[in-house]
């Protein structure tokens, strides 16, 4: 909202500038969002007087001027068809600059020239040139009076302000308005607040000419009507002109504008409506309950749905209660009877119908936050005063005020002692006292430690001791209380087991060259179902767009357009991680009756292992550059020795702790990859850190194992076993039979050819035995050996291979 | 005599050898049956008997330095040439590729201010990213009818006639957590909430529909708006330096009353002018809130404040388009090596 500094000047004795001010309103909570200026001083324009005027020997459209500009007497070119000796007018010299046109682009310097090869030394000025007006007919014609060399600022009255634009809290009605703002700076600086308009009327008998009648009691609380006769719409005087500009308010007439300005000023909107044109003399305040078509003041024709408010006179509505009004009832040149409308709208019902309406009035925007509902006769009378000031009209002195539902002013206690407790001050009642007293609050009763106020109605927000609580805190500021002088030790409780396994999980995956990503936890419903079954997946039900619906169930479909992102910027090596949550139907949930909300990390990596090098060959990553990673990430997190990997077919591995699934590793498969549009290969490994942390609180953690002092003993053999036998199964086979001093089991040589037989391999292993207490010999070793290439034999049908 | 064996001496010093040729040179001149070193031998006869023991040690130890010399000079040359094998034993050419791996920006922002909040004596609390109307909302004062909870500005994930079931929504800020915290904590409770959450808006280089937030909680019996703002000031001086220049101001939120906001003052490299910037939302839980998690607001007061991830990384790195976090473009983030 726009506030004038000139305007606040006039309704507090403000001593700050313009920036000084913008300041201390941030600091009071009305926060300032920028500070311009308005209007221009137009610095070295100066009134001359126009000596002689003759014309242009090569331009029938120029004459050529003297003037008198106090200092000197100047030649200028003109063009203006109504320049004349002996005229006094605006001359711009040279040297000065002139406003420009567009906004933003540079100011206009006068300098000297020469024209169609008479010389220039300046420029006589139409009203637009100097943007004191839009008429560009001619040059502006001054007094007659004025002293030439004269600046033009002092000639005429050139209004400037400086305009602050202030954020208005939801919570802070009160302050749409100048007085508003006004009143909290005078509350803070500690000033007078000087109000230009009485607050005490007499009763009055309701109007004769109008009757006016509520229907709708619980969306219109109080409507005040008051009439102004005889008045003459015209243009408005210079300084409500000055003023409404200034803020930003463009003016229509002297009735319209007196309205508006009663708004900016008292926060109160106002209706003004041609009374001669309601019909029946009757106005009432109703809903309907079918939709209702109405055309606005804009020339738009409005759907209204049932139950909108609406002014009606004794056939048809009038105005869109608290919105806009109609065409047919405007002010117009020709009325000269008014009908001022002040009413109290439920701020409820006002929001509903301007977001329907999608049009957010001046009005609409005060009522919707809720006005002060004391405030509709004040600002009646103030209007119809000053209407009947600058429109020369008759106040009627009956005043309608149909009041079905009052609202008073409430009762608020408050603490010293809470004061003091939730704000860390040390403040005395009076110190208190005098910060609400500033903001209007009258001081009902103290009783030792409390303090019980009277709370205005145009505060609504104000509704607990915490709520006044804050207005002491605000209008003292914040920044100047007190820190403590001695902190409290806090002893600081341990991080959480889940928080641990987060961050080591993440140090990890640095640690292993993996790059992190933050990946969209929406994605389009086409992509998911490459995931799954979408019921069984959650949706938004109010998606921005199609391709945010659906919450995603894995972190796949990051990973993958991540890599389809940077393949497309020819980035093709790609080793990256993710951690965040996924989401999926379940019947019981995990926060959530029917939703399963578990974390999940991710490991990819797609593309060239290694690039085109002297050193290296160009190379695409394989599986086994995720499955050792994969293996060293469990073993960090000590729940590898508890974890299965099994190979549930050729290009996936499920990794099991108990029965339970913690993660697959696979390739991601041509048809996937085609979806996203690359041909490399890519890898990705999954695992939900949600089981691992409830799986790894089960896992006993090794300790501490002294280190043998006896070197181990290693014994290779090769078997040669059916193709569609796994590696996997040989290996868990193995380590099963061969117990414990069976330290290290790995594979170094996989072999096929036909030497072998028909659908035969050959699987060559190292194993590593070691015992605590003495060297193993081949003696030690053989039993087990035999022991377990016969159990290969009869389960596998594997022949050891000589 | 002696005097020619001393200039033969300097003469085999002062001989350059770098390559066979001149190795094999050497050896025909001082080494050799004709070479100098013999033909001094020979002379010996013309020495007189009393000096001819001086004259024979100086003699001999010319024949070896002179062999001395042209061992060397024969190791070098071996050396030389062994090392000069191929055109890959040169330690200047560049080593292969090996990329680190990096923390996303907005992990690194987060984690920082973690630690700062660790430091401060805070512990680690988390929540889910579905959350329920009572959580996200109700909880914390939001009155009914709230814009936020306004299908413009919250996704729903689930919405019932039935007034028993609550609405699920994705969660708009990391606020619930607190309410999940103080529902099974008893004070006192000094913890922080990170996390992503959810608005419904349009992306634009200033707005995406997710970011990420981090909050803090203070619940005791003696809290008040000065430990606040001690624990506000001790934030940025940590975050930003201790040279900071920061202002509070009023603020207006639900779940806070009074609410503060703070500003400091930034001064970007590349611009002249610095300017106040909004970093952070907090102030003393709204007794509301305190009641709705069954805590008694005359006993205990407590202070609560959150900031927003992206803003601050944005700030710090100096990044104008908050989408870029989103893309994973290899080339930005390895910039956060």
């Amino acid at each position: 909202m726009n506030i004038s500094y000139n305007w606040l000047k006039e309704l507090i004795d403000l001593e700050l500038s313009p920036q000084e001010t913008a300041e201390k309103l941030t600091l009071i909570g009305l926060e300032v969002e920028e500070v311009t200026s308005h209007g221009n001083k137009l610095e070295g324009v100066v009134v001359g007087e126009v000596l002689d005027v003759n014309e242009h020997s090569n331009a029938d459209r120029l004459v050529v001027c003297q003037v008198d500009i106090g200092t000197e007497e100047v030649q200028i070119v003109c063009g203006a068809d109504n320049v004349a000796a002996g005229q006094k007018v605006p001359v711009a010299t040279v040297g000065s600059a002139l406003p420009p046109k567009n906004e933003g682009d540079d100011p206009f310097t006068i300098r000297e020239a020469k024209l169609r090869g008479e010389e220039s030394k300046g420029m006589i000025c139409a009203e637009d040139e100097l943007q004191l007006g839009d008429d560009h007919s001619g040059i502006m014609v001054l007094d007659e009076e004025l002293k030439a060399g004269t600046p033009l600022y002092e000639a005429i009255d050139l209004y400037q302000d400086s305009i602050i634009e202030i954020e208005i809290t939801p919570n802070r009605p009160d302050a749409t308005c100048h007085l508003g703002v006004a009143r909290d700076l005078a509350a803070a600086l500690d000033l007078e607040l000087n109000k230009p308009f009485s607050t005490e009327f007499d009763d009055q008998a309701p109007l004769n000419e109008i009757d006016i009648e509520i229907k709708a009691p619980e969306k219109c609380h109080r409507y005040v009507g008051k009439m102004v006769k005889d008045v003459t719409i015209e243009e408005s005087p210079a300084w409500l002109k000055n003023k409404l500009e200034a803020i930003g308010v463009r003016p229509v007439n002297n009735v319209v504008d007196i309205t508006n300005y009663v708004m900016f000023e008292l926060g109160q909107p106002l209706h003004a409506f041609d009374a001669d044109t309601i019909k029946g003399n009757k106005i009432a305040v109703k809903d309907f309950e079918e939709e209702i078509t109405f055309e606005t003041l804009d020339h738009v024709e409005r759907k209204c749905s049932a139950g909108t408010l609406f002014i009606c006179d004794a056939e048809e509505p009038v105005a869109i209660a608290g919105v806009m009004g109609g065409v047919d009832s405007e002010v117009s040149d020709s009325t000269t009877n008014v009908l001022i409308e002040s009413a109290y709208f439920n701020p409820g019902d006002i929001r509903k119908t301007a977001k329907e309406q999608v049009l957010q009035s001046d009005s609409s925007y005060r009522f919707e936050r809720g006005i002060d509902p004391q405030l509709q006769r004040i600002a009646a009378e103030r209007a119809a005063e000053l209407i009947a000031n600058v429109a020369n009209g008759q106040i009627v002195d009956a005043c309608t005020d149909v009041h079905p539902q009052k609202t008073e002013a409430t009762e608020l206690p408050l603490r010293k002692s809470y004061v003091n407790k939730l704000l860390g001050t040390d403040f005395t009642t009076d110190e208190i006292n005098s910060i609400l007293n500033g903001l209007e609050f009258e001081l009902l009763n103290q009783d030792d430690d409390v303090l019980t106020y009277k709370i205005p109605t145009f505060r609504p927000d104000l509704e607990r001791e915490v709520d006044l609580i804050e207005e002491v805190g605000r209008l003292f500021d914040y920044n100047n209380i007190p820190t403590p002088e001695h902190g409290k030790f806090i002893s600081p409780e341990p991080l959480t087991d889940w928080e641990q396994l987060v961050s080591q999980a993440k140090e990890v995956a640095k640690g292993m060259r993996f790059r992190e990503i933050y990946s969209n936890s929406l994605m389009p419903d086409k992509d998911a179902k490459l995931l799954g079954e979408l019921d069984n997946m959650i949706h938004t039900l109010n998606p921005i767009s199609t391709d945010m619906t659906t919450l995603r169930p894995s972190l796949l479909y990051g990973f993958l357009t991540s890599v389809a992102y940077n393949f497309n910027r020819k980035v093709n090596q790609v080793r990256f991680f993710e951690i965040g949550n996924v989401f999926e139907r379940s019947e019981s949930g995990t926060y959530h009756k029917g939703i399963k909300e578990e974390t999940n990390i991710l490991f990819g990596l797609a593309g060239f292992k290694t690039i085109e090098h002297w050193k290296t060959e160009a190379e695409h990553y394989d599986v086994f550059d995720l499955k050792a990673p994969v293996r060293s990430f469990l073993q960090q997190l000590g729940v590898y020795q508890a974890i299965t990997a099994s190979a549930n077919s050729n290009n996936r591995l499920c990794y099991t702790y108990d029965g339970t699934e913690l993660g697959h590793l696979y390739e991601v498969d041509e048809e996937m990859r085609e979806k996203y549009d690359f041909e490399l290969p890519a890898f990705v490994a999954e695992f939900s850190l949600t089981k691992i942390h409830k799986a790894r609180q089960k896992i006993t953690q090794k300790g501490y194992e002294a280190v043998s002092k006896f070197p181990s003993f290693e014994f290779d053999f090769a078997v040669i076993v059916d193709r569609s036998v796994k590696a996997g199964t040989l290996l868990k086979s193995i380590e099963e039979t061969a117990g414990e001093s069976l330290k290290e089991l790995d594979v170094f040589d996989v072999f096929e050819g036909e030497s072998l037989g028909e659908n035969k391999k050959s699987i060559a292993f190292r194993l590593s035995f070691l015992d605590k207490n003495k060297t193993l010999t081949i003696k030690d070793v053989e039993p087990i050996i035999n022991k377990v290439l016969k159990v290969l034999e009869k389960e596998y049908s594997a022949k050891l291979r000589s | 005599m002696l005097d020619d064996i001393e200039a033969l001496k300097k003469e085999i010093e002062n001989y350059t050898i770098s390559t066979e040729e001149e190795l094999e040179a050497f050896r025909l001149e001082f080494l050799s049956r004709k070479g100098k070193i013999q033909s001094m031998f020979s002379r010996m006869s013309e020495v007189p008997n009393e000096q001819k023991a001086q004259v024979g040690k100086a003699m001999n130890e010319v024949k070896n330095f002179a062999q001395e010399t042209f061992d060397a000079a024969q190791k070098k040359l071996e050396r030389e040439e062994t090392a000069d094998l191929k055109a890959t034993d040169d330690i200047s050419l560049p080593a292969p590729p090996y990329a680190p791996g990096s923390f996303h920006p907005l992990t690194q922002t987060m984690e920082e201010m973690k630690n700062i909040f660790y430091r401060l004596g805070f512990s680690i609390a988390d929540g889910p990213e579905v959350e329920d109307d009572f959580h996200n909302f109700t909880a914390l004062n939001f009155p009914p009818n709230h814009p936020a909870r306004d299908e413009q500005d919250t996704f729903f994930v689930r919405k019932d006639d039935d007034p028993d079931v609550d609405d699920l929504v994705m969660r708009t800020h990391t606020s619930p957590v607190q309410i999940r915290l103080m529902q099974k904590q008893e004070p006192p409770i000094r913890t922080i909430m990170p996390g992503r959450v959810y608005r419904n808006e349009a992306v634009s280089p200033k707005s995406y529909f997710l970011f990420h937030q981090v909050e803090a909680l203070y619940i005791d019996t003696d809290v008040s708006i000065a430990e606040l703002k001690e624990t506000l000031i001790s934030f940025v001086k940590l975050m930003f330096g201790k040279d900071v220049k920061y202002r509070l101001r009023p603020g207006f939120f639900p779940f806070t009353e009074p609410s503060l906001e703070m500003d400091i003052w930034w001064e970007p490299a590349h611009k002249k002018e610095g300017k106040w910037l909004e970093i952070l939302g907090s102030g003393m839980v709204d007794p509301n809130v305190l009641k709705a998690v069954d805590i008694d607001p005359e006993k205990y007061t407590g202070f609560a404040w959150g900031m927003g991830v992206e803003r601050i990384a944005m700030l710090r790195h100096q990044i104008d388009d908050i989408r870029v976090f989103y893309e994973n473009d290899v080339r930005f983030l390895k910039q956060f090596n």
